[in-house]
């Protein structure tokens, strides 16, 4: 009994000579929301531009201080041969400790991209600090005014930046990715990775008069940069994105414009709903083909012409211009990376492995090859199911004949 | 403790007992010694000892109004002789009150201490012990540490014999026994066992006697003596036996096969064996629909998490995890803790003490300066602390929060157990983060796993995982859907009734099975009137609750319809 106690309170003791190992307190930290990654001012030299969020401003509790510069966030910049030596040399800068984990964006100017990204996904990766979620993009901007420029709507603009991508999903104007799907993308065989890219816009703050008064920039989507290996090989437009979007079938919805059947001036507007896209690749004479069907069910949310649903030839028309406007889009878009850029960013490997894994170890070698002559043919069946809720077309009564 | 009196006996000299008496009790103020002669007659004097305050004046002067005037006309009349007096007394004489023949000096003392008057008569070897106690008690109240919304108010007082009462008229069961017994060597205190036979476990009844019987001690003051004296684990921070005020507490514990004791002069019961969950069930739980009962528990189950573990959680997030909160509520938390000039730990430290201060307080002080604190305490935890950056408003909310829990849980005793157990954890979260947070709570479970109460395991039904029982621990299920009494009751454990469920009747039925649900079923004698009243000729029978006849007489066509 008397050594149990003498246990228990060696253990009760110790407690206290801990001095709080590893301790931190939340306001001793620099919590930092967007990181970019720009070249150094010298050859061989990268800056990195980190944006910590000044919690006493970002929030105006009551207890804040009063007579702080009222901004949100802080940018700092700092050089090194390596991203590491920057990050190091930033502590010499911040007041704060510098924690990484709160994370929203990595930004990464596309001189840098051109030259290798590998030590920038092996470095965010590697650090347990780091999160595997953090969002990454592509500027052919400086990224350091990425992340620091201020948007009216959030509070700190690394959360803004981050909200962009909130809704890609049903946009399809940029896809989505996020440190861990470069990784594996980077680490893949076969797929190469795709990053959205960011561009500073200038836009009329004035709504009033928007060709006087101050203008702002503001960040915007503005299309993908295509990889191969970790160096950046092409850009793609916002309007070539929407086919490599759709083939990678990682999106709720998008939206299809075409002519009129009759009046080519004007334009339907047609949503995409529940498509299923199938890709099923043939190894024939040493000849590797993909099988691409889509499936979309389409509705139609805007009319510029006179549009019924019950008119079924209407329907039928409109179905077909819908399929050929898509294949043509994705056709485009496809021609784009693999006959100029040869990276596979579709996961075409990926599929082709799943289904013949014993071919697929010769092929491997040269897949970059094999995937720019890879024919890919593409079967589209728009259906169009509904016309939200009109029924009827919508023409004015002045002019509706007969009845 | 002196023995002298201990096989010391009376004899038949008057003056010889008085002087036992005078000799052990001394001169106390309250001792009062009345001279009567016996039916006026100076050659008989006797002497009635009781103590003032104790002994009810109203009993004692019914005492000595019999032996003077009283029974003076019906000996006359009868002719009785003066010879045998014992007899006398004992048979024409004291017959309106309550007395026996005693013989001992030490039950005599012990009788007039507890209130009641010895009686000598002069030539009588025997002392007569009367029962006289009576003295001012508090009327039976509502319970003031435990109070329900639905339920009843009575609560236990500071006098045994009511509180036993109350649990009586609760259980008319002739099985419900009372046993009893006095501790303290000085206090002599009476301590009653409560128990059911043949509810309770073999051997616990004994259990609880033994470890009564070893007890040692110059005085019981309260049943809080006892618990500490009785405790399986002496060194636990969890109450391993509950107290309670509310006498439907005790009769349900009773019920369910577990020993009540019952210590004079305080209204606390306690209650055993224990199990940690019941300190989170209240007596609403089984008043209010089922429903209600089990959302109001698993609040409380909520509480009971939220105390023990809310302040050390955001202690161990704030200085270690920070990575663990979202984004922007890292934001709020790092903006309120901007210009607060402690580490997190001493500031949880700094709150939880002034709150505990000011419950302390609170319950401490003159209740017309009660407005005077809380008006202070509000004002300087609230908003002055905040305000002069000394704490951060998160933290203020984490207290607060933390607090307000604690104070949900039904049992007071719980709660303070809790409370105690949540700063080994605090300092652990606080120095070791996540590691320490983990390790102490580890530690703290096994701790409560290891413990039991009278035999049981304090954690039962979780662990032991008792099947049956847990439909009253986690949430309460209806009465109609718990056949069985807890795994701790032995013999009788059926409690209910089959098909004890609520249902409408059913609507169409053969006529002829019918008729003989009729006879069985309508028992009730309301209904049996009703049916004599209505017309022989409209007595339907595949009719039991009456509501077609009762159609028909308004005449409902549907009603009439359906019965063709």
């Amino acid at each position: 009994m008397k050594r149990a106690k003498f246990i228990i309170f060696i253990i009760f003791s110790s407690l206290l000579l801990t001095g709080c190992a590893g301790k931190r307190e939340i306001n001793d930290l620099a919590l930092v929301m967007a990181v970019g990654i720009d070249k150094g001012s010298k050859d061989g030299m990268v800056k990195v531009t980190a944006q910590v969020s000044r919690p006493g401003d970002a929030r105006g509790q009551t207890g804040a201080p009063i007579g702080q510069s009222g901004e949100t966030s802080w940018n700092v910049e700092a050089e090194g041969e390596t991203i590491f030596e920057a990050i190091r040399n930033l502590t010499g800068i911040s007041s704060r400790r510098v924690f990484w984990a709160h994370n929203f964006i990595i930004v990464i100017n596309e001189e840098v991209a051109k030259e290798g990204i590998g030590d920038i996904i092996d470095f965010f990766t590697r650090n347990p600090e780091l999160r595997m979620r953090t969002l990454v993009a592509l500027t052919p901007d400086k990224a350091s005014e990425i992340t620091s420029t201020i948007t009216s709507l959030e509070v700190v603009p690394g959360e803004a930046l981050s909200k962009l991508f909130r809704y890609t999903n049903i946009s399809t104007l940029a896809p989505h990715t996020e440190i861990k799907d470069l990784l594996a993308a980077y680490l893949s065989e076969s797929t190469e990775p795709i990053l959205a890219r960011l561009t500073l816009e200038e836009r009329k703050i004035d709504s009033l008069k928007p060709e006087k008064g101050a203008k702002v920039n503001q960040v915007g989507l503005s299309g993908a940069g295509v990889f191969k290996n970790d160096k950046l090989v092409g850009i793609l437009q916002a309007d070539e994105l929407q086919g490599i979007i759709l083939f990678r079938d990682k999106i709720d919805s998008g939206v299809v414009v075409i002519d009129c059947p009759k009046e080519p001036k004007n334009e339907i507007s047609v949503e995409l709903n529940k498509q299923k896209f199938d890709v099923e690749p043939t190894y024939k004479n040493d000849k590797v083909s993909f099988n691409a069907k889509l499936d979309a069910t389409v509705t139609v949310v805007e009319a510029g012409c006179p549009f019924s649903i019950s008119d079924k030839e209407a329907v039928k028309q409109l179905e077909k211009s819908v399929e050929a406007k898509l294949n043509d889009d994705i056709n485009k878009s496809i021609e784009k990376i693999q006959k100029e850029y040869q990276s596979d960013v579709l996961e075409l490997g990926k599929i082709f492995q799943n289904k013949y894994p014993y071919e697929w170890k010769k092929m491997k070698k040269d897949w970059a090859d094999t995937f720019a002559n890879a024919e890919i043919n593409l079967s589209i069946q728009a259906n169009v199911e509904s016309g939200s809720l009109l029924f009827q077309p919508t023409i004015s009564g002045k002019e509706r004949e007969g009845e | 403790m002196e023995t002298t009196s201990k096989d010391k006996r009376f004899t038949a000299e008057l003056e010889k007992n008085i002087a036992i008496i005078r000799r052990e009790l001394g001169d106390s103020i309250d001792l009062v010694k009345r001279n009567i002669f016996f039916l006026g007659n100076r050659q008989v004097s006797s002497v009635l000892f009781y103590i003032d305050g104790l002994a009810s004046v109203e009993h004692v002067e019914k005492v000595i109004d019999a032996m003077m005037f009283e029974g003076n006309e019906f000996i006359k009349r009868n002719q009785l002789l003066i010879s045998d007096l014992q007899t006398l007394i004992e048979q024409h004489v004291l017959m309106n009150t309550s007395f026996s023949m005693i013989e001992e000096v030490e039950k005599a003392l012990i009788a007039i201490l507890s209130g009641d008057s010895i009686l000598f008569v002069d030539g009588c070897q025997k002392a007569f012990h009367i029962q006289t106690k009576g003295w001012d008690t508090r009327s039976v109240d509502e319970p003031q540490t435990e109070q329900v919304v639905r339920g009843s108010r009575d609560g236990f007082t500071e006098n045994i014999r009511t509180n036993t009462a109350l649990v009586r008229r609760r259980i008319r069961d002739p099985e419900l026994r009372l046993e009893t017994m006095s501790i303290g060597l000085r206090t002599r205190t009476d301590v009653n066992i409560a128990y059911i036979n043949g509810i309770v476990k073999k051997g616990l009844v004994d259990e609880v006697k033994k470890r009564l019987n070893r007890i040692q001690i110059d005085g019981i003051l309260e049943s809080g003596y006892i618990e500490e004296m009785i405790a399986d684990s002496p060194f636990s921070p969890f109450t391993t036996i509950m107290s309670t005020e509310r006498p439907d507490k005790v009769a349900s514990a009773l019920l369910e096969g577990r020993v009540a004791i019952f210590v004079d002069n305080t209204p606390f019961v306690l209650v055993v064996p224990t199990y940690f969950w019941q300190f989170l069930q209240a007596s609403d739980d089984y008043y209010m629909g089922f429903m209600a009962g089990s959302f109001f528990r698993i609040i409380r189950y909520i509480a009971f998490i939220i105390s023990l573990t809310l302040t050390s959680i955001y202690v161990m997030l704030v200085s270690f995890h920070q990575e663990m909160i979202p984004t922007p509520l890292a934001l709020t938390i790092a903006s309120g803790r901007e210009i607060v000039p402690f580490p997190v730990l001493l500031e949880a430290l700094l709150m939880e003490i002034t709150f505990e201060l000011m419950r302390e307080a609170g319950l401490r002080m003159p209740k017309p300066v009660g407005q005077a604190v809380s008006i202070v305490g509000s004002l300087v935890i609230g908003q002055a602390a905040v305000q002069a950056g000394i704490v951060s408003p998160f933290m203020v909310i984490v207290v607060a929060v933390t607090g307000i829990s604690s104070f949900a849980i039904p049992n007071y005793s719980a709660s303070y157990s809790i409370r105690l157990i949540r700063f080994p954890l605090l300092i652990a979260s606080g120095t070791l983060g996540l590691l320490g947070f983990s390790v102490m709570f580890t530690l703290l479970a096994i701790h409560a796993l290891s413990i039991r109460s009278f035999g049981e395991s304090y954690l039962a039904p979780a662990t032991p995982f008792q099947p049956n029982d847990q439909k009253d621990t986690l949430i309460r299920f209806p009465w109609w859907g718990m056949k069985k009494r807890p795994q701790l009751a032995d013999g009788d454990t059926i409690k209910l009734g089959s098909h004890q469920k609520p249902k409408p009747p059913n609507k169409v039925k053969d006529p002829i099975e019918k008729n003989k649900d009729n006879q069985s079923e309508s028992g009730g004698e309301e209904n049996q009137k009703e049916e004599d009243k209505s017309n022989m000729e409209s007595r339907d029978n595949s009719d039991i609750t009456g509501l077609r006849r009762w159609k028909k007489k308004t005449g409902d066509n549907k009603g009439a319809k359906r019965k063709e």
